[in-house]
C-alpha cells in the first residue's frame, strides 16, 4: 500500500521536528529515510505509525485519510530500535500478540508464528525468553511479530542501530531478500548514508525537518539537489575551490594538463580499497579512495610526490 | 577481606540487636509455660475480634491502595501537567506526617463536631469510634507504598513495549492487562507487602480514632497496648506473636511468589 504524507509539521515546545514536510511511498516499495539525528527522520515514522500526531497535515495509507486513525487501527507494523520484546512473554507468544488480542483460532495462530519463525530464521527458539536471545535475534523477533498481523505498510525505526557491525551487515541483506520475499511497502529509518545506499530503492534525505531530496540512490549520489546531500550521501574531499568524490581522483605519477602537485602522507589499506592522505603543494589536504590493484600499479608509498586531478566534479542538480 | 567480613558483622550484628533479639525475648517469654496459655490468650473473644478487625484493615486497605498506587504511578510517570510535582510530592505526605496527627486529623474532620460529621451522624453513619474511621486511619498512613514502589519500575520499563503492542492492535485494556501489569508485577507485589505490613502494624492513628472500646473498636496492636497497661503480660506476648506470625507470613508469601534471585 502506498503511503502519502501531505505537509506535516510537528512541534516539541520550541522545537520543530518537522516542518512542512511532503513525500510519496510508492506500494512495495523499500524507502529509507536518511538525515542526522534530530533531523525529524524517526519523528516522521512515528508520525506515519500513528504514535505521534501530527500538528498540521495529512497521512494517507492506500488513499485514505490516515490521521484520524489511532495506531491500533493503521494497520502498521512497527519495528524499535530497541526492540521493544516483551520480556515477560516467550518468543512465541510475542510473535502471536496481534493476532491474540485479534482472538484469532488457536491453531490458526499456532501455524501463522510457525511460518514467521521459519522466515526469520528462529524455528528453534519458540520457547525462549527474549533475554535469552542476542540483539540480531531479537531484532528478527521484532520483525516477526510486526509481520504476524500482516501490516499494509512496515516502518522500522533505525532497525540495525543498536547492533554491531558485522550483525547489522548481515541483517541489511537479510531485510532486503525477506522484502523481495514478503513484498510489504518498508520504510525504514537509518543514519547510515551506506545503510542506506545498499537496501532501499528510494531514499529520502531529510535535515532540520525538512526533506532535501527524495530519489534512488544513484539519483542523490550523482545528481544532489544541494551541497547538504552532497556532503551527507558520500564522502567529498577539495581540491583547492573543487569539491570531487574520494574516488573520482585520479592520481598521476606525471604532471599533466589541470593535475596539482601533492605530497603522500600516508597509505593506508582498507580491504579492497586504499586511501590515500595528500597534502598539496600549494597548501591544503585532500584525501583520495583508489583501488587496492591501481595502487600496486603506481607503487605508491608514503612521503612520495604524485599529480592529482579530478576525473569528475559532483555538480548541484 | 578483612574489611569485608567486618563489613557483613556489622549489617548482622546491627539486625540481631534490633530485631532477632527483641523478637526472640517476645517468643520465649510468650512460650514460657508452652502453648496452652498462648492459645488460650490468642483465642479469648476480645483477641479474636481484633484478629478480625485487623485482618478487615488489611482486606479493606491493601486493594484499595493498590489499585490507587498503581493508577497514581502511572499518572506519576506518564502524564504531563500542571500540579504533577504536587501529586508526587502529596503521595509522600503519609510518611512525613506523624500517624498521631493523622488521627487527629481525622477526628476534627469526621468527629461529631467536626465539619463532615455531625452531618455524617445525621445519616446515621459514624466514622470515629467506629471501624469505619479506623480503616481511614489505616488507608492514610498505608498509601505510598505501592505507589512508591510502582513508579521507578515504571520508569525503567518505559513506554515502547506499549507502543509495540499498541501497533499490534491492542486496545488500551489489553496493552494495560497484557503488557503494563505484567511488566510491573513485582514492584507491585513488593508494594502490596509494605503496605499490608504497615495495615497490620498500624497503632498511631487507628489508636486515636478507635476509641479502644474492647471487643468493638480493637485491633491487634490495640490490644497488645491494652493487655500490657492491664499488666497481662502474656495475653500481650501472645497478641504479639500473632501480628509477628502474619507480618512473616507476608513477608514469607512475597519471597515464594517473587522473581528468584532478585530480592533476598
Amino acid at each position: 500500500m502506498s503511503i502519502v504524507v501531505e505537509s506535516v509539521c510537528k512541534r516539541f515546545g520550541e522545537f520543530v521536528a518537522l516542518d512542512d514536510v511532503s513525500l510519496v511511498v510508492p506500494e512495495g516499495s523499500l524507502t529509507a529515510l536518511l538525515g542526522p539525528s534530530g533531523g525529524g527522520k524517526s519523528t516522521l515514522l512515528r508520525v506515519i505509525a500513528g504514535l505521534e500526531a501530527p500538528d498540521a497535515g495529512r497521512i494517507l495509507i492506500a488513499g485514505d485519510d490516515a490521521t484520524p486513525r489511532p495506531a491500533r487501527e493503521r494497520g502498521v507494523g512497527f519495528v524499535f530500535q530497541h526492540y521493544a520484546a516483551f520480556k515477560h512473554m516467550t518468543v512465541r507468544k510475542n510473535v502471536a500478540f496481534g493476532l491474540d488480542v485479534r482472538k484469532r483460532p488457536k491453531d490458526e495462530v499456532r501455524r501463522r508464528v510457525d511460518e514467521l519463525l521459519a522466515l526469520v530464521h528462529l524455528e528453534g527458539f519458540a520457547e525462549r525468553y527474549p533475554a535469552q536471545l542476542s540483539g540480531g535475534q531479537r531484532q528478527r523477533m521484532a520483525l516477526a511479530r510486526a509481520l504476524a498481523v500482516e501490516p499494509e505498510v512496515l516502518l522500522l525505526d533505525e532497525p540495525f542501530g543498536a547492533l554491531d557491525a558485522t550483525v547489522r551487515k548481515e541483517l541489511r541483506a537479510w531485510l532486503r531478500r525477506l522484502h523481495e520475499e514478503v513484498h510489504v511497502t518498508t520504510v525504514f529509518v537509518t543514519h547510515d548514508q551506506e545503510e542506506a545506499m545498499e537496501v532501499a530503492e528510494q531514499i529520502v534525505v531529510l535535515n532540520g525537518g525538512r526533506v532535501e531530496q527524495a530519489g534512488s540512490p544513484r539519483e542523490l549520489y550523482e545528481r544532489p539537489a544541494n551541497e547538504f546531500v552532497r556532503g551527507f550521501v558520500g564522502p567529498l574531499t577539495r581540491l583547492g575551490d573543487v569539491e570531487v568524490r574520494p574516488h573520482d581522483l585520479e592520481i598521476l605519477l606525471e604532471p599533466s594538463e589541470g593535475s596539482r602537485e601533492a605530497m603522500i602522507e600516508r597509505v593506508s589499506l582498507l580491504g579492497f580499497e586504499v586511501r590515500l592522505d595528500l597534502a598539496l603543494a600549494d597548501g591544503g589536504d585532500a584525501w583520495a579512495q583508489l583501488t587496492r590493484e591501481r595502487a600496486d600499479e603506481l607503487e605508491l608509498e608514503d612521503g612520495q610526490i604524485v599529480y592529482v586531478r579530478a576525473e569528475r566534479e559532483v555538480a548541484l542538480t | 577481606m578483612r574489611s569485608r567480613l567486618a563489613l557483613r558483622a556489622l549489617a548482622l550484628g546491627y539486625l540481631a540487636l534490633l530485631l532477632v533479639v527483641p523478637v526472640g525475648v517476645v517468643f520465649r517469654r510468650a512460650f514460657a509455660d508452652g502453648v496452652g496459655p498462648v492459645w488460650d490468650a490468642v483465642t479469648t473473644p476480645e483477641a479474636l475480634h481484633a484478629l478480625w478487625l485487623t485482618c478487615l484493615m488489611v482486606l479493606v486497605a491493601v486493594p484499595l491502595n493498590t489499585v490507587f498506587g498503581v493508577l497514581c504511578a502511572l499518572v506519576i510517570v506518564r502524564q504531563r501537567f500542571r500540579g504533577r510535582a504536587l501529586l508526587n510530592a502529596l503521595v509522600d505526605l503519609p510518611f512525613a506526617v506523624s500517624p498521631v496527627v493523622v488521627g487527629l486529623a481525622l477526628v476534627l474532620v469526621y468527629g461529631r463536631t467536626g465539619w463532615f460529621g455531625g452531618w455524617l451522624a445525621d445519616q446515621g453513619v459514624q466514622v470515629i469510634f467506629s471501624p469505619l474511621g479506623m480503616i481511614l486511619a489505616t488507608m492514610f498512613v498505608s498509601l505510598p507504598f505501592v505507589a512508591r514502589e510502582v513508579v521507578p519500575v515504571l520508569r525503567e520499563v518505559g513506554t515502547e513495549q506499549e507502543q509495540a503492542a499498541e501497533t499490534l492492535g491492542a486496545s488500551s485494556l489489553q496493552t494495560f492487562v497484557r503488557i503494563t501489569l505484567p511488566a510491573i508485577r513485582w514492584g507491585v507485589a513488593y508494594g502490596v507487602v509494605l503496605t499490608t505490613a504497615r495495615a497490620l502494624g498500624e497503632f498511631g492513628a487507628v489508636s486515636v480514632v478507635s476509641g479502644k472500646i474492647a471487643g468493638r473498636t480493637e485491633t491487634l496492636t490495640l490490644l497488645v497496648e491494652d493487655r500490657f497497661q492491664g499488666f497481662d503480660l502474656r495475653g500481650a506476648y501472645a497478641a504479639s506473636i500473632v501480628l509477628a506470625v502474619l507480618a512473616l507470613g507476608t513477608l514469607l508469601a512475597m519471597n515464594l511468589i517473587g522473581p528468584k534471585g532478585e530480592r533476598g
